[in-house]
C-alpha cells in the first residue's frame, strides 16, 4: 500500500508537471494556430537559465524565479512570436512544422554550446529536505508543490481566458482575426502575449522538471513529445483534456517504473525502457480512438508556384551524370573523405525518401532515420554476406512498420502525422535501438551488398552503388509524378475534398506514400553497408534530414540531394575543424563544429522569413541552378576544382572556406542568369551577364589565392571578414548584373500571349487588343464585359 | 456639403496580380447614410476592406475627415471611431455574447456603457448574455453586430451585406435601426447585393461595376439604372 | 415528371453546427434523367445540404438513398464511387494541374476503384461507350465543355467560369449517377449559360439526375423540371417550377406576410422564385 500511494503520489507530481506543459502548448496553439515544436526546448532553455542564475550566479532562489520565469521566459517568448512565428502565418503546415523543429534543434544545439553537456548540473529541489507525513508516506515540498502549481495554472488559465479582456481577445483571434482588429483590437500584440504565456508554462514545468530530475538539454527538449502526448488527449485544444492527459500518462509512467521487473522481456525486448515509451503507446492509442478528421474544403494556405517536374530524359541524364561525377571524384579522393562523401551520399538517399512525402503529398515524418535504423537492424539481422533478398526483405518490413505507424495518424490533419512519427522515432529509440538483445553494444554493422560477383565491401563500390540506387529511385519518383499517381498526389495537395467527392480514398492514398517514404529511408538503412551507432537513429538525428530537404527544396530530385549534401557537410566540416574555435573578442570560444550543430536548425528557421524559400533572392537563385545545366555542372566543377586545389595544397585552408563561400553565396545563384542564354524578351536594360561572369571568377580566384587570412591571427576575425567579403562579392555581383534574380522572375512587361492564363484579362487588355487589330472599340465593348472575371472579389 | 468624413480617391487594389478595384472615388459626406450597390464580384467588400484597412490599396488615397489614412493598421482606426461589422456576421461565434460585447470595448468604450447600449436597444441580447454567440439565430447576430456599431458610438460606420440570409422583416428592422444610428449623426456607408433593400434607408446611392463606382446619386435616380447594373450591360 | 423510384432521395435530413441548426429536416427527390433545382436565399443552408448528401459534412439525423440503397453509413468517397458526384460553390479545382489533367484525374481515380464498368454517358460518346481509352476519353470531355483550346493551361490561371466547366468535366469524368451542382453558372456570360442550359438537357437526357443549386433565376425557371425552395434550412416549398412560382401562401410565409408588390418582387428574386414569369430574374 505504502508502495503504491508513494508511486501515486510521484505519478500525480510528474503529471503536475506535464499539465503545465500541456497548457502552455495548448495556449499557443489555440491562440496563434502555430503548434510548437519548441516548447520541451524553451522549457530546457528556462531550465538551464536557472541553473545559471541560481547555482552559477548564486541568486537566490526566489528573485530567481522571478526573473526566469516571469521577465527572462515571456520575453524570449514575445522575441520569437515577432521575429519568427509572424512570418510563418498563413504558411503550409509543412513550412509551420519544420520552422518551429528547426526551432528546437537549434536551440538545443545552442544549449549545448553554452552549458557543454559533459560537465554535471545538479539543481537542488525546491524545500529541500522537507517533508510531510501522509498516511505513513513521507512526500517532500516539492512534489506537493508541483501539484499546487499546477493548480494554480489551471484556475490561473481559467480566470484569465474567461474574465479578463485580454484572454478573451485572445480566443478571438482564433475565431476571426480581421474582426479583432475591427474591433480595435492588436492581435500581433495578442500573439506575442500569448507566445509570452506559453513559454512562461513552459519554464515553469522545466525548472520544475529539472529539479526532480537531471539537467539534460536533450531530455528537457525532448519531453516536448509527452507533453503533447497528453495535450492530444484534448485534441490539442482543450486544457481540461490535457490536465486528464498529464495524469493518465503521469501515473502510468509512475506505476510502470514502479511494478514492472526491467529485467522482464518481451521477446528480445526488455521492458525496462517502457516507461519512455509510454508516451508513443498513449499518443497512438488516443489518435486511434479520434474520430476521422472532417474534410476540410478550401484550407486557407498561401498559394505556392507550383514545382517543375523534370523530363524523364532530364532525369535519366541527371542520374547517370550523377554516377559518373561520384564515381570519377570517389576515385581521386583520399580515403578518410570517401568515407565521409560516401555517408554523404547515404543521407541523400534518405532525403530523397521525404521528396514522395513532403514534396509531393505535402505530409511530413520526423522519423526517417528511425526507418533508417529499421532497415540497417533487419539488413544486419538478415543480409549477413549481403544478401539482396535481405535488402528487399528489410525494405518491405519499414514499408508495412511505416503503412501501420501513418495510418492512425493519417486520418486526422497534418499535424498529427507530425506527432505520430516524433512519438514514433522515440517508441523505437527505447524498444528497439537501445535493446542490448537487438543493438548490441549501441551498434549495428550493415553487410555490405553482394549481387552476383559484385560486393560493395570497399568504401568506392558502397559510394557508386550508393549513387545509382539514388540515380534509380530518383527516376522512379521522376516517373511516378509523371503518370496517373502524381497527379492524383498533387490533385490531392490541391483540393482533397475534390478527391475523395471523386471516389478517391484519402487516407489509403497517403498510407501508401508514407509507406513508400519509409521504404526509401529503410533502404537508406539496408544499404548503407558501415556502422551506425544507436544514436543515428534517434529523433534528433531525424530532425535535421525533414529541415534540410525542405531547405534544400523538397519538390524536386535535386533539393533532395542538395539537402543530403548540407547534411553530409556538416560531419565533415566537424572534422576538418575540429581543432578550431571562434573566439569572438576573448571573451567566449565557441568551438566551430558546435557553430555546425546549430546550423540546420538556423537553416530552417530562416524559412520563417520568407516561408517558400531561403532569402528570396538565393533561393530563386538555387533553384534556377538545378533546371539550367549549364549552371549546374559550373557549379559543380567550381567546387570540385577548390576542393582538389586545397587537397593538392595549393590553397589554404582558412582561403578554401573563403572562396567556397564567395562562390556558394556570390557566384552560384547568379550563374543561371549569368549562363543562361540572350532571349528577345531581355528588359530594355539587358543583364551584363559577361562582366558579373568575370567579376566573379576574380572574386572566387582572388579568395582563394590571395594569402590574406595569414595576416589575421583570431579565428573569429578571420569568420567575419569571410562572411563580410562573401556578402559583398554578392552585393557587387548583383551591382554588376544590374538586375536581380527576383527581377527577372517576374517579368516587368507579361507576354500578350498569357494575358488571361496567368492573370485575368481585363478590359484594357480587350481594347488594347482591339485597338491593335485595327477594330471597331464600340463593336467589342459587350464581348469585353463578357470576359470580365467574375467572383474574383475576396 | 461640408468635408467628408470619409472619401477614397481613386482607390487601386487587389489581390495577388488580379487587380479588383481600377480606381474608386467614393464620398460618405457627414450623417449620411451612402449605400454602395452592386452585383456579386463587383468590388464592394474590397472598397470596404480598404476603406477599413485591412487590404492596403496599390494607389490613391482614403481620407478620413480629410486625413490620408492610407497604411494606418486597421485596429487604429477602429479606435478613432471607424466602425466596420464585415459580411457574414461582424460577431465571434465562439464566444459568449457578453464577451463579444467586452471585444467591442477594446477600442475604448467602456463596458458598462457598451452594455448599457446593447442591452437597452436589444433586450433579447440581455436575455442571452452568457449564450454563445455562433448559437444565436442569424437576425439575433446581426443584433449584436449592430450593437457594437451603436455602443461604441463611432463617427463612421460600416456595414457590409447586413442583409445576407435574413428574413425581410428582420432586415426591416435592422435597417430601422441604421436609420436611427444616421440620425444620432453617424455616417454610414453600406454594402448591399440586393440594392432595394436599402434604397429607403439611404441619402446616396452609388452603383459599383467592374471595380469602378459607375454612377453616384439620389436612390430614386439610380435606382432606375440597377436593373442595367445588375443584369449586365 | 419522372415517374418511378428517385436515384437520389433525402429524408429528413438535418445538420447542427454547434447551436445552429443549418438543415433543418429536408426531404428531396432527384429522378435519374431530369433536373431538380435546390434555391433560396445566401444562408439557406443549400451548399450545407450539399455537403451532407456527399458526406463532407456529418448529417445531424436522416437519410440518403442513392438508387434505394442507403448511403448514411458510407464516407465521402464510398457515396462518391456509389455515383454521387458534385462541384462546388468555391471552387475546388486542381489549380497546379492542367485543365485536361483535372479531367484525367478524375478518369483516373475512377479507374481505381470501378471494377464493373460504368457506361460512359451517352451524349459524350456515342454508342459503343465502353472501349474507349483513357486520352480518347478525357479529350470527348474537355472538347465537349468547348475546353479544347485551354487543355494544357494551369486550372489555377483560368477566369472563373471556365474552372467552373473544368469541375463539372472532372465530376462527369467519375460517371456519376447523380450530379450535384453548385452555382454552375456564377463566371459564365449570357452566351456561355445559354450552353451550359443546353448540356444540362443534354446531361439529363442521357440519363443523370441532376440537383442544381443556382442563383440565375432564368436559367433555373428554364431548365428544371422540379424545384425545392429552401429558407433557414427547411425546404417552404417544392413542386413543378409554375407551382413553386404561383405558390402565394409561399410567398406570404416567405416574405413575412407583406404585400408591396416592388418588394415582393426584389426579395422573391433575393430568394429565387420569380413571380412573374415576365418579371427579370435579378437573382445575381
Amino acid at each position: 500500500m505504502d508502495k503504491f500511494l508513494t508511486f501515486t503520489i510521484a505519478g500525480l507530481s510528474s503529471a503536475a508537471i506535464y499539465a503545465i506543459a500541456a497548457s502552455g502548448l495548448v495556449v499557443t496553439y489555440t491562440t496563434s494556430g502555430i503548434f510548437n515544436f519548441a516548447h520541451g526546448a524553451f522549457g530546457m532553455l528556462a531550465a538551464f537559465t536557472y541553473w545559471q542564475v541560481n547555482q552559477a550566479w548564486g541568486v537566490p532562489t526566489i528573485p530567481a524565479v522571478i526573473i526566469v520565469v516571469f521577465v527572462a521566459a515571456p520575453l524570449f517568448g514575445a522575441v520569437v512570436e515577432r521575429v519568427i512565428m509572424r512570418g510563418i502565418e498563413g504558411a503550409s503546415e509543412v513550412v509551420k512544422i519544420v520552422v518551429t523543429v528547426s526551432l528546437m534543434v537549434a536551440l538545443l544545439g545552442l544549449a549545448q554550446v553554452i552549458w557543454p553537456p559533459d560537465v554535471a548540473r545538479p539543481v537542488p529541489p525546491f524545500f529541500e529536505g522537507r517533508f510531510v507525513e501522509f498516511v505513513g508516506v513521507r512526500v517532500p515540498w516539492s512534489r506537493l508543490l508541483a501539484l499546487v502549481v499546477a493548480a494554480l495554472v489551471a484556475v490561473g488559465l481559467r480566470l484569465l481566458f474567461t474574465r479578463t479582456r485580454l484572454g478573451i481577445a485572445m480566443r478571438a483571434v482564433v475565431d476571426d482575426r480581421s474582426l479583432l482588429q475591427l474591433n480595435g483590437g492588436r492581435p500581433g500584440r495578442t500573439a506575442m502575449l500569448s507566445w509570452g504565456l506559453g513559454a512562461a508554462l513552459a519554464a515553469v514545468s522545466g525548472v520544475l522538471y529539472s529539479t526532480e530530475q537531471t539537467l539534460s538539454a536533450v531530455t528537457l527538449t525532448l519531453l516536448v513529445v509527452n507533453t503533447y502526448a497528453v495535450a492530444v488527449v484534448g485534441r490539442l485544444r482543450s486544457l481540461p483534456g490535457a490536465f486528464l492527459g498529464a495524469v493518465i500518462l503521469g501515473l502510468a509512467q509512475s506505476y510502470v517504473t514502479g511494478y514492472i521487473n526491467p529485467e522482464l522481456t518481451v521477446g528480445p525486448i526488455a521492458l525496462g525502457n517502457l516507461a519512455a515509451a509510454l508516451p508513443a503507446i498513449m499518443l497512438f492509442t488516443v489518435l486511434l480512438l479520434q474520430p476521422e478528421a472532417r474534410l476540410r474544403s478550401h484550407s486557407v494556405v498561401r498559394p505556392r508556384s507550383p514545382q517543375p517536374v523534370p523530363s524523364q530524359r532530364t532525369a535519366l541524364l541527371g542520374g547517370v551524370a550523377l554516377v559518373v561525377v561520384l564515381a570519377a571524384l570517389g576515385s581521386l579522393m583520399a580515403p578518410a573523405d570517401l568515407i565521409l562523401v560516401t555517408k554523404g551520399a547515404g543521407f541523400a538517399l534518405i532525403t530523397l525518401s521525404l521528396v514522395p512525402l513532403t514534396g509531393y503529398a505535402g505530409q511530413i515524418s520526423l522519423a526517417q532515420m528511425t526507418f533508417t535504423g529499421i532497415g540497417a537492424v533487419a539488413m544486419a539481422a538478415w543480409g549477413a554476406g549481403g544478401s539482396p533478398l535481405a535488402v528487399a526483405a528489410s525494405i518491405a518490413v519499414c514499408a508495412v512498420i511505416g503503412a501501420v505507424v501513418a495510418l492512425p495518424a493519417l486520418r486526422l490533419s497534418g499535424i498529427y502525422l507530425a506527432l505520430a512519427t516524433a512519438a514514433f522515432a522515440l517508441f523505437c529509440t527505447a524498444m528497439i535501438f537501445n535493446q542490448q538483445q537487438i543493438v548490441s553494444g549501441g551498434t549495428v554493422q550493415v553487410p555490405p551488398l553482394s549481387i552476383g560477383p559484385f560486393t560493395a565491401d570497399t568504401d568506392f563500390r558502397q559510394l557508386v552503388l550508393l549513387a545509382v540506387v539514388f540515380a534509380v529511385v530518383g527516376n522512379l519518383l521522376v516517373w511516378l509524378r509523371r503518370n496517373a499517381w502524381g497527379r492524383r498526389l498533387a490533385a490531392m495537395k490541391d483540393s482533397p475534398v475534390a478527391c475523395a467527392t471523386l471516389g478517391l480514398n484519402l487516407t489509403s492514398t497517403k498510407v501508401g506514400v508514407f509507406a513508400l517514404s519509409a521504404a526509401i529511408a529503410g533502404a537508406g538503412g539496408a544499404l548503407a553497408g558501415r556502422s551506425f551507432t544507436a544514436d543515428s537513429f534517434s529523433l534528433p538525428a531525424s530532425l535535421p534530414v525533414t529541415m534540410l530537404a525542405v531547405v534544400g527544396g523538397i519538390g524536386s530530385i535535386a533539393g533532395a540531394f542538395i539537402g543530403g549534401l548540407l547534411l553530409g557537410a556538416i560531419p565533415i566540416a566537424s572534422t576538418v575543424f575540429a581543432a578550431n574555435a571562434i573566439g569572438v573578442f576573448r571573451f567566449v570560444s565557441i568551438p566551430v563544429r558546435d557553430v555546425l550543430a546549430f546550423t540546420p536548425g538556423m537553416m530552417g528557421i530562416s524559412l520563417g522569413r520568407e516561408p517558400d524559400g531561403a532569402a528570396p533572392q538565393i533561393a530563386v537563385g538555387y533553384r534556377a541552378v538545378g533546371r539550367s545545366v549549364p549552371a549546374l555542372v559550373v557549379s559543380v566543377v567550381g567546387a570540385v576544382t577548390l576542393w582538389l586545389a586545397t587537397r593538392f595544397g595549393l590553397v589554404a585552408r582558412w582561403s578554401f572556406v573563403a572562396a567556397l563561400l564567395v562562390f556558394v553565396v556570390a557566384a552560384v545563384p547568379l550563374l543561371p542568369l549569368v549562363l543562361s542564354p540572350r532571349t528577345p524578351e531581355d528588359t530594355a536594360e539587358p543583364p551584363r551577364r559577361t562582366a558579373c561572369g568575370l567579376w566573379l571568377l576574380v572574386a572566387t580566384v582572388a579568395a582563394a589565392f590571395i594569402p590574406w587570412v595569414d595576416l589575421v591571427a583570431s579565428n573569429g576575425v578571420r569568420i567575419v571578414l569571410i562572411v563580410v567579403l562573401a556578402a559583398l562579392s554578392a552585393r557587387v555581383a548583383i551591382g554588376v548584373l544590374g538586375v536581380t534574380p527576383e527581377q527577372l522572375r517576374r517579368p516587368v512587361a507579361p507576354s500578350p500571349d498569357l494575358v488571361g492564363v496567368d492573370r485575368p484579362l481585363l478590359r484594357t487588355d480587350a481594347l488594347e487588343a482591339t485597338r491593335g487589330l485595327g477594330l471597331s472599340e464600340d463593336e467589342f465593348e459587350a464581348e469585353v464585359d463578357a470576359l470580365r472575371p467574375v467572383g474574383v472579389e475576396r | 456639403m461640408t468635408e467628408p468624413l470619409l472619401e477614397l480617391r481613386g482607390v487601386r487594389a487587389g489581390y495577388g496580380s488580379i487587380e479588383v478595384l481600377h480606381g474608386v472615388d467614393l464620398v460618405v459626406p457627414p450623417s449620411a447614410v451612402v449605400a454602395l450597390l452592386g452585383p456579386n464580384g463587383a468590388g464592394k467588400t474590397t472598397t470596404l476592406s480598404v476603406a477599413c484597412g485591412l487590404v492596403q490599396p496599390t494607389a490613391g488615397a482614403v481620407l478620413v475627415a480629410g486625413r490620408n489614412v492610407v497604411g494606418v493598421a486597421p485596429e487604429v482606426l477602429a479606435q478613432r471611431g471607424l466602425v466596420t461589422i464585415p459580411e457574414g456576421r461582424g460577431i465571434f461565434p465562439n464566444l459568449t455574447v457578453r464577451e463579444n460585447l467586452q471585444m467591442a470595448t477594446l477600442a475604448g468604450t467602456p463596458l458598462s456603457q457598451v452594455e448599457e447600449v446593447a442591452f437597452g436597444r436589444f433586450p433579447r441580447l440581455a436575455e442571452r448574455r452568457t449564450q454563445v454567440a455562433g448559437t444565436l439565430s442569424g437576425g439575433e447576430q446581426q443584433m449584436l453586430a449592430l450593437a457594437r456599431g451603436l455602443a461604441v458610438d463611432p463617427a463612421v460606420l460600416m456595414l457590409d451585406e447586413l442583409s445576407m440570409g435574413l428574413a425581410p422583416l428582420v432586415v426591416e428592422e435592422l435597417y430601422g435601426i441604421v436609420a436611427q444610428i444616421a440620425r444620432s449623426g453617424t455616417s454610414i456607408l453600406v454594402v448591399e447585393q440586393f440594392a432595394r433593400t436599402v434604397l429607403g434607408v439611404a441619402d446616396v446611392a452609388a452603383i459599383m461595376v467592374n471595380g469602378v463606382v459607375r454612377r453616384v446619386g439620389p436612390p430614386d435616380e439610380v435606382e432606375a439604372e440597377l436593373s442595367s447594373a445588375y443584369l449586365g450591360g | 415528371m419522372t415517374a418511378g423510384e428517385p436515384v437520389l432521395r433525402v429524408e429528413g435530413l438535418s445538420v447542427r453546427f454547434g447551436g445552429h441548426l443549418a438543415v433543418s429536416d429536408v426531404s428531396l427527390d432527384v429522378h435519374a434523367g431530369s433536373i431538380s433545382g435546390l434555391i433560396g436565399p445566401n444562408g439557406a443552408g443549400k451548399t450545407t445540404t450539399f455537403n451532407a448528401i456527399c458526406g463532407v459534412t456529418p448529417p445531424t439525423s436522416g437519410r440518403v438513398l442513392l438508387e434505394g440503397q442507403d448511403l448514411s453509413r458510407a464516407s465521402t468517397h464510398q457515396r462518391a464511387r456509389r455515383g454521387v458526384g458534385r462541384t462546388f460553390q468555391r471552387l475546388e479545382v486542381f489549380s497546379s494541374l492542367s485543365v485536361a489533367d483535372n479531367v484525367r484525374v478524375g478518369l483516373e481515380i475512377r479507374r481505381g476503384w470501378s471494377r464493373r464498368r460504368r457506361p460512359a454517358p451517352q451524349f459524350l460518346t456515342g454508342p459503343d461507350a465502353f472501349d474507349l481509352d483513357a486520352d480518347a476519353e478525357v479529350d470527348l470531355i474537355v472538347d465537349r465543355l468547348g475546353l479544347t483550346e485551354l487543355a494544357d493551361v494551369p486550372v489555377g490561371a483560368l477566369p472563373t467560369g471556365s474552372a467552373r466547366k473544368v469541375e463539372l468535366g472532372r465530376a462527369l469524368a467519375a460517371r456519376p449517377r447523380v450530379l450535384l451542382l453548385d452555382e454552375p453558372a456564377s463566371g459564365l456570360d449570357d452566351r456561355e449559360t445559354d450552353e451550359f442550359g443546353v448540356l444540362l438537357g443534354e446531361l439529363a437526357a442521357a440519363g443523370l439526375g441532376v440537383l442544381l443549386v443556382e442563383h440565375d433565376v432564368a436559367l433555373v425557371m428554364r431548365v428544371c423540371s422540379e424545384l425545392s425552395v429552401l429558407n433557414f434550412g427547411q425546404v417552404i416549398a417544392s413542386g413543378p417550377p409554375a407551382e413553386v412560382q404561383s405558390n402565394h401562401a409561399v410567398l406570404d410565409a416567405y416574405l413575412g406576410g407583406r404585400d408591396d408588390a416592388a418588394t415582393v418582387a426584389v426579395t422573391a428574386a433575393e430568394a429565387g422564385v420569380a413571380i412573374h414569369p415576365g418579371e427579370p430574374g435579378a437573382g445575381r
